[in-house]
């Protein structure tokens, strides 16, 4: 197994929720290697979007501490280009087409130049959308959207993308076709890919399977 | 382009779609203020240009009195055209008449003109459109059109001229006869107020009616081209006597260009509440635009967007629209400028008020003059206005914490 391009030790998260203290978080550790996949599971509320805000940096853990690329912090810039995520709302900006979606990755962190124009386009064709490419999002079908998202969370060559219940908005299809699009990407870009997702089937598909119980994670066999 | 006015650009100008009506209200509000306040600043500017070309045209640039009557004028005239900056002086005679015409009264004022050089400074002789000025002699007058319409005088006519002295002397039970004179021809300037009520003779003549000998009451003075009259008239001052000065058209009518300056001040500032509005409406809607677009901003924010350049994002469609709001304003108003006449035409036509419309503003047509420097002030306003109209949601959309914006419902 390669170095780890993340590294999760005892993370705490407790919110208050009126005078009472909740712990989401009790003390997670997580170590994902380059190229590896790692799903997590657990039921709603269990702490799995907790946990990926806490690995992507947009938030602070109580306890604990986050190493990537064996640093214990990430600058934003750094992060961009880093970390890639999709989440299950897609999130694309409505104003700009499919292509300008996923050049807008690259934008918020450089110039954009034929080279990246040119990543963007082959990307795009791997997810299957080069008709699609000067489409709007509102022009393009849910699972349509993930895929553009999916060559967006690709587009800076990230060590390390972050799923959040990719297919949670799709129906059993398509999020096969999504899950199975992630996961073969990943493998081909040694792209380590952090996974939360409430299907068993797509968790299957991961390298590592995990489950998130109590605040606490564990491994599943 | 940094990513944060591409972004700007393309929530105000989307990809595929046509112009959004938000943009398109927020940009019409905006060029309307402008075109407004160009409109009138310029209107207000040509009513202050059209002042100073009446007072240039008819009296020079600096006027030279004293307290009573210049004596020895031609020394002085000599001395006066010797100071550098003078291009010519002549003197005059100024007073009040009564004329009459197959008993119609008038009152007019009357101004005394050198004819030997009195068109080295005011060339009378282009305002005279009925006659001519080499008619004019010591027993014929000019007459401005308006005057000669009231009583119903015309060339070649003969009217009779009373002056103050005569009136002195009824009072002193001397018999006078009034002068009679003959209309040499008719002036008009263009500016209600001389055109109305003026009457223009020789100086020789002024001289007679208001028993001034060989005095006059003041010496016009014509400034080279681009020179400043100020520092012209300061010049004149360091060598006239103590009793005679010399004033720059500005000085002269000081109170009068203040009052107007005043006037265009205020209409300025109240104006500028149309741009203000404009700009709370541009800021309420790019305030919604934050609300709506709270989970894009939180993804920014995930994609590596820095608050201060989410900020700037919603600052820029402010200045966006500021700056095609202006830029589009100034077309409209200077359009509304090229064919304000046509306009006023049309109304006065309608409402058949025309001739009130020149007796109350003077002019016959609607002057404008539009000054580099208002034009400027009004680029600046606007689009400052319109760039602060961003800053508070600016300020809402760099407060969102993308956790926060991506969890929101």
């Amino acid at each position: 197994m390669s170095e780890p391009v993340l590294t999760a030790r005892a993370l705490r998260k407790t919110y208050l929720s009126g005078d009472r203290r909740i712990e989401v978080l009790g003390g997670v550790d997580l170590s994902v290697a380059a190229g590896e996949s790692v799903s997590i599971r657990g039921e709603s509320g269990s702490g799995k979007s907790t946990l990926l805000n806490l690995l992507s940096a947009l938030d602070v853990p109580d306890g604990g501490e986050v190493i990537w690329d064996g640093k214990p912090s990430i600058g934003t810039a750094v992060r961009a280009t880093y970390l890639g995520m999709v989440f299950q709302s897609f999130y694309l900006i409505p104003e700009l087409d499919a292509l300008q979606n996923v050049l807008m990755a690259r934008r918020m962190v450089g110039r954009i130049g034929s080279a990246e124009k040119a990543r963007a386009k082959e990307l795009l064709a791997k997810v299957g959308l080069t008709e699609r490419s000067h489409h709007l999002p509102s022009q393009l079908s849910g699972g349509e959207r993930q895929r553009v998202a999916v060559a967006r969370a690709l587009m800076n060559s990230p060590r390390l993308i972050l799923a959040d219940e990719p297919t949670g908005n799709l129906d059993e299809k398509t999020g096969d076709a999504v899950i199975e699009l992630l996961l073969g990407l990943c493998a081909e870009m040694q792209t380590a890919l952090i996974l939360v997702t409430h299907s068993a089937v797509h968790a299957a598909k991961t390298n590592r399977k995990t489950l998130l119980h109590e605040g606490k994670l564990h491994d599943v066999v | 382009m940094p990513w944060y006015l591409y972004l700007a650009l393309k929530q105000l100008f989307p990809t595929g779609r046509r112009f959004p009506f938000f943009t398109f209200i927020s940009i019409v509000g905006v060029s309307l203020g402008v075109a407004l306040l160009v409109v009138v600043t310029s209107v207000m500017g040509g009513f202050g240009h059209e002042v100073r070309r009446m007072i240039v045209d008819t009296e020079g640039e600096i006027q030279i009195k004293s307290g009573s009557y210049i004596n020895d004028y031609a020394g002085l005239l000599e001395k006066v055209e010797s100071v550098p900056g003078v291009v010519a002086a002549t003197p005059y005679a100024a007073g009040a008449l009564m004329i009459e015409y197959h008993g119609k009264p008038a009152y007019p004022g009357m101004r005394g003109l050198d004819l030997a050089t009195v068109e080295n400074v005011v060339k009378l002789s282009s305002y005279v459109t009925l006659g001519s000025l080499d008619d004019l002699d010591d027993d014929s007058v000019l007459l401005s059109s308006q005057l000669a319409q009231s009583i119903g005088a015309s060339v070649g006519c003969k009217i009779e001229v009373y002056s103050p002295l005569m009136i002195e002397r009824f009072k002193r039970d001397e018999v006078f006869m009034p002068r009679e004179v003959r209309v040499a021809g008719i002036v008009y300037i263009g500016h209600q107020q001389l055109d109305s009520s003026t009457v223009y003779c020789t100086l020789r003549l002024a001289q007679d009616l208001y028993g001034l000998g060989s005095a006059v009451h003041g010496i016009n003075v014509r400034v080279k081209e681009g020179m400043n009259e100020d520092a012209v008239a300061a010049r004149l001052n360091a060598v006239l006597t103590p009793g005679v000065r010399a004033l720059s058209w500005m000085d002269s009518f000081s109170d009068f260009l203040w009052v107007l300056q005043l006037e265009k001040n205020m209409i300025f500032f109240l104006l500028l509440f149309i741009v203000i509005v404009a700009g709370f409406s541009v800021a309420s809607s790019l305030l919604i635009s934050v609300v709506r677009k709270t989970r894009e901003i939180g993804l920014i924010g995930a994609l590596g967007g820095k608050p201060r350049q989410v900020a700037a994002c919603f600052c820029f469609q402010g200045l966006i629209i500021g700056v095609l709001g202006t830029l589009l304003g100034l077309g409209l108003g200077f359009v509304a400028l090229t064919f304000r006449n046509d306009f006023v035409l049309l109304v006065t036509k309608i409402t058949q008020r025309d001739e009130v419309l020149q007796r109350f503003y003077q002019f016959s047509q609607l002057p404008s003059y539009t000054a580099a420097s208002d034009i400027i002030l009004i680029v600046v306003s606007s689009v400052f206005i319109s760039m602060l109209a961003g800053l508070l949601p600016a300020w809402r959309a760099a407060k969102l914490k993308p956790v926060e914006a991506l969890r929101s419902e």
